[in-house]
């Protein structure tokens, strides 16, 4: 009981912690529990990274941690020293060279929305990894962000165009 | 003034998407306030018997935490009302009785989000135990026959079965799934300091909610505003007002702060409801050359001991086809279970299992094409009436559908099909959903600059409504998409029903079509008198709408813009309300959508793996509003069958009631590669039933998959599933 304790009460102790998150320095203290989703949302207010399970198993929280994809869930702030982050929010939108995001509106790749700026950050990932070569390479790089609507087909399509191949 | 933009029907790019893909649009829990305090939920781990004792000490002496409202010492409350979509949940926290596992027995209140959960996790609670009814075949289980009185006799059913060449008697078994939209289901609640109330909640129906909390809280509807602008799915779980969407607002009265509760995703399995199991017999006989002489199936349901639900699972198969002598049963067990409620293609999803797997093993005793033995009972006029349909293009869905698929490719011997490794199967199943609307409003305003704002308190959920409707408001006026703002989702609107049982489209599109012909009459009766009008005297019936203005019919160029008529008259705007009613068409029967699903599966003939290879769906679904976002519920409701076909079944441990695998890594839904790419097209023509001749979609897009990959596995391997989902392991 008492290790018990212990453990929680340095769960709830500061951390101090410096990274930039879309290319802004970061100097935080913050509780050594909290994880980057929900610092993200809470103290930046960046509510478009979005949480489907808080357990790592949906990828609605995907963004990028030094350009890798990483469950933002799954992270924890005090991870982050050093690091750099890019949520959606960071990422160029609709018309401004948004290529991603421009092709799954053409293809209605999303539905209620909900999964969309993990599926998009997922998707730049994938791209820029050189891994969306073929539907079925998508199809396996992308099955880590769930969609409930069902928008897969037309995730696909967005994808092969905005890496600039021939949609099927 | 020349309209260049899309309009009704065509694949215009949703309305809101540029926020969604952004991460600008605002959910629910994605809303804050200042001094926002969160609320975390602690649930039973019992599923029956009473709380004797919760200590809450160590919980309140926990680092931020504000209050702790536990069902032993929360102020009353009272039950929601009965509304269209029936009884509403009990209020939470009202005596120390245990009904199902996860209910809720404390709420703990706390600055931050993890405070609250880690102080909801000291709340100790003891329990006197009872042992939990959780069989559906329990001889404690109080059980209700009929109870929605839609049971079914038609003509002599035993008469029908004796004269039958072919007899089927099979048993189905569907098994509980939950909704899971991806969106937590989330609630914020702020008390104002004049007493009214406003609440953001991730709901279907924010109307619905509103009535709750009316009742619940003693609060007058005109003082609560309920928010949903956008909703992370939902599939059903979203239509009611749940216990935790009234925990969220006792929290916030009893603490003075706004107060927000999201729920965790373990959660999301015991507090908004989900398709609940069903086991089905069915029995059809048949002539030799395939004609049905008896059709009986008889479902049964669990539900929970003190709520209600709507899943008459039996009904439909009584319209299914042509068939003199048919009879229906629908029973309802009472359970220690959480309430199901109303999950994606609600009563279909199971009930067609079992019909069409049923005409599939029909069909492969009498030696006769499925696709055939369908078209051979094809019900040309409504077999519950006797009357025409109001539209139906069946036969159109299963012909266009076999080309597109090429039926004709395939061998009918079972285990003939081979591709290297894998068995080749193809299945078909058709599919219908009832046709539902209640009663809608809307109101279109037209402002001085000629633009239109158009709104109802409906939801759009991922089904296009921003959009269709949008598109709708524009050709109904005569104005450019771009010129049309179409808002949603605030009771600050006029009324609108739930976004469910692919009621909406049709309810909200009648309602903004009166709304819209409702404004152009106004601008009629502006200028009646009006010497300076070319409108001047005319009706409704000698005018339209078009180029941002009103002219006379068939001559464009005797009418006059919007702007002027405003301008001339010293109006800033002008606004009308429409509604809608339910149609009630007496010399035709409303026949709701139609559909006929075609699958190929692959069997790994050495592990049995099942992956669905191939899906073409070719669906009636009545006037088209926009085909880009019409093909996306076909294809999202697909997954969800494909879900339903081999992957989702919601365990729950047999002693506790305890859901065994209420996550994400353990609940398994389709991913990405589950699904292949899929042909959704459309046919037939506006439904006559209603001024604007659309059908529901959104449920229809699930209906009959897990028949259908039922059937191809049978198939592709000679052995028949009856009992979802269907997994290797009953392969081997
Ligand atoms: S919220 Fe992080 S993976 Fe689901
Ligand atoms: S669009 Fe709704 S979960 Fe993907």
């Amino acid at each position: 009981m008492k290790t018990r304790e212990e453990a929680l009460s340095r769960l709830g102790a500061s951390v101090g912690v410096e990274f930039g998150v879309n290319g802004v320095r970061r100097r935080v203290g913050v509780e050594g529990r909290v994880t980057l989703l929900d610092w993200l949302r809470d103290e930046l207010g960046l509510t478009g990274v979005k949480k489907g399970c808080d357990q790592g198993a949906c990828g609605a929280c995907t963004v990028l941690v030094d350009g890798k994809r990483v469950v933002a869930c799954l992270m924890l702030v005090a991870q982050c020293d050093g690091r750099e982050v890019t949520t959606v929010e960071g990422v160029a939108g609709v018309g401004e060279a948004g290529a991603v995001q421009d092709a799954f509106v053409r293809h209605d790749a999303f539905q209620c929305g909900y999964c969309t700026p993990g599926q998009i950050m997922s998707a730049i990932a994938l791209i820029g990894e050189g891994r969306a070569g073929t539907r079925e390479e998508i199809a396996e790089f992308m099955s880590g962000n769930l969609c409930r609507c069902g928008a897969y087909p037309r995730i696909r399509d967005a994808i092969v165009d905005a890496a600039g191949g021939e949609v099927g | 003034m020349t309209i260049t933009a899309p309009r009704i029907g065509a694949a215009l790019d949703r309305v809101e998407a540029p926020l969604k893909v952004t991460g600008a649009a605002l959910y629910p829990n994605d809303v804050s306030y200042p001094g926002l305090a969160h609320a975390a939920p602690v649930r039973a781990t019992i599923a029956a018997g009473r709380v004797t004792a919760i200590d809450t000490a160590e919980a309140r002496a926990a680092e931020g935490v504000i209050a702790v409202v536990t069902a032993l010492d929360a102020p009353r409350l009272r039950r929601g009302p009965v509304t269209l979509l029936g009884i509403s949940p009990p209020a939470p926290l009202q005596d120390d009785r245990i009904l199902h596992y996860g209910q809720y027995v404390a709420v703990v209140v706390a600055d931050t989000a993890e405070q609250a959960r880690h102080a909801a996790s000291l709340v100790a609670v003891e329990y006197a135990e009872d042992v939990p009814m959780l069989d559906i075949g329990d001889p404690r289980a109080e059980v209700e026959d009929d109870p929605w009185g839609m049971d079914v006799d038609r003509g002599d059913l035993e008469a029908g079965l004796a004269e039958a060449d072919v007899v089927i008697d099979e048993t189905y078994a569907t098994p509980d799934n939950t909704n899971n939209p991806l969106g937590l289901m989330s609630t914020v609640a702020v008390w104002h300091g004049d007493g009214s109330l406003t609440v953001h909640d991730a709901t279907q129906w924010p109307h619905g909610v509103r009535m709750s909390l009316a009742e619940t809280f003693g609060v007058p509807e005109s003082r609560i505003r309920v928010l949903a602008p956008y909703v992370g799915g939902g599939f059903g779980a979203g239509l009611r007002a749940w216990q935790h969407v009234i925990l969220a607002v006792l929290a916030a009265r009893e603490t003075g702060r706004p107060v927000k509760l999201v729920l965790t995703r373990p959660e999301m399995f015991t507090g908004v409801g989900y398709r609940p199991e069903s086991i089905q017999r069915i029995r059809i006989g048949a002539t030799r050359d395939g004609r049905l002489t008896a059709l009986a199936h008889e479902a049964i349901a669990p539900v929970a001991l003190e709520d209600d639900n709507f899943e008459a699972v039996s009904h439909t198969s009584a319209r299914a086809y042509a068939c003199p002598n048919v009879m229906t049963r629908d029973r309802q067990v009472r359970l220690n279970i959480p309430c199901p409620g109303s999950m994606r293609a609600p009563t279909e999803a199971q009930g067609n299992f079992a019909l069409e797997s049923a005409m599939d093993e029909l069909a492969v005793d009498l030696g006769i094409d499925p696709l055939d033995l369908r078209l051979r009972n094809f019900a040309g006029t409504d077999p519950l009436t006797g009357l025409p349909w109001s539209s139906n293009a069946l036969r159109e869905c299963f012909a266009r559908g076999a080309e597109l698929f090429g039926w004709s490719r395939r061998t009918p011997e079972p285990g003939s099909m081979r591709d290297g490794h894998w068995r080749v199967g193809y299945g078909l199943a058709g599919a219908s959903y009832p046709p539902y609307q209640v009663p809608c409003q809307a109101r279109a305003s037209l402002q001085h600059d000629g633009s239109a704002f158009v709104r109802s308190a409906a939801t759009d959920i991922g089904t296009g409504t921003y959009t269709v409707m949008t598109q709708l408001a524009a050709e109904l006026l005569g104005l450019d998409v771009a010129r049309v703002r179409f808002d949603l989702g605030d009771t600050d609107m006029p009324y609108s029903p739930q976004a469910g049982g692919s009621g909406l489209t049709g309810a909200l599109g009648n309602a903004v079509r009166s709304a819209c012909r409702q404004l152009l009459q106004a601008f009629l009766d502006v200028v009646a008198d009006d010497p300076e009008s070319p409108l001047r005297g005319l009706t409704l019936d000698e005018v339209e709408a078009g180029g941002g203005g009103i002219h006379r019919a068939g001559d464009p160029g005797s009418g006059e813009a919007y702007t002027a008529i405003l301008a001339r008259h010293d109006l800033a705007e002008l606004s009308a309300d429409g509604r809608s009613t339910p149609p009630t068409p007496d010399t035709t029967a409303w026949a709701g959508a139609f559909g006929a699903r075609f699958v190929e599966v692959r069997v790994d003939a050495d592990l049995g793996v099942i992956r669905v290879a191939r899906v073409v769906s070719v669906i009636d679904g009545g006037r088209v509003l926009n085909a880009k976002t019409a093909t996306s519920q076909i294809v999202g409701g697909t997954v969800g069958g494909i879900g339903q076909a081999l992957f989702e079944e919601t365990v729950t441990d047999e002693g506790t009631g305890r859901i065994a695998n209420a996550t994400f890594g353990d609940y398994l839904i389709p991913v990405n590669a589950d699904v292949p790419d899929m042909e959704v097209v459309f046919v037939g023509g506006p439904d006559t039933a209603t001024p604007l001749g659309t059908k529901g979609v959104g449920e229809i897009g699930l209906v009959g998959i897990a028949a259908a990959v039922a059937n191809a596995v049978h198939h592709a391997t000679g052995r028949r599933l009856r009992s979802l989902p269907l997994t290797l392991d009953a392969l081997l």
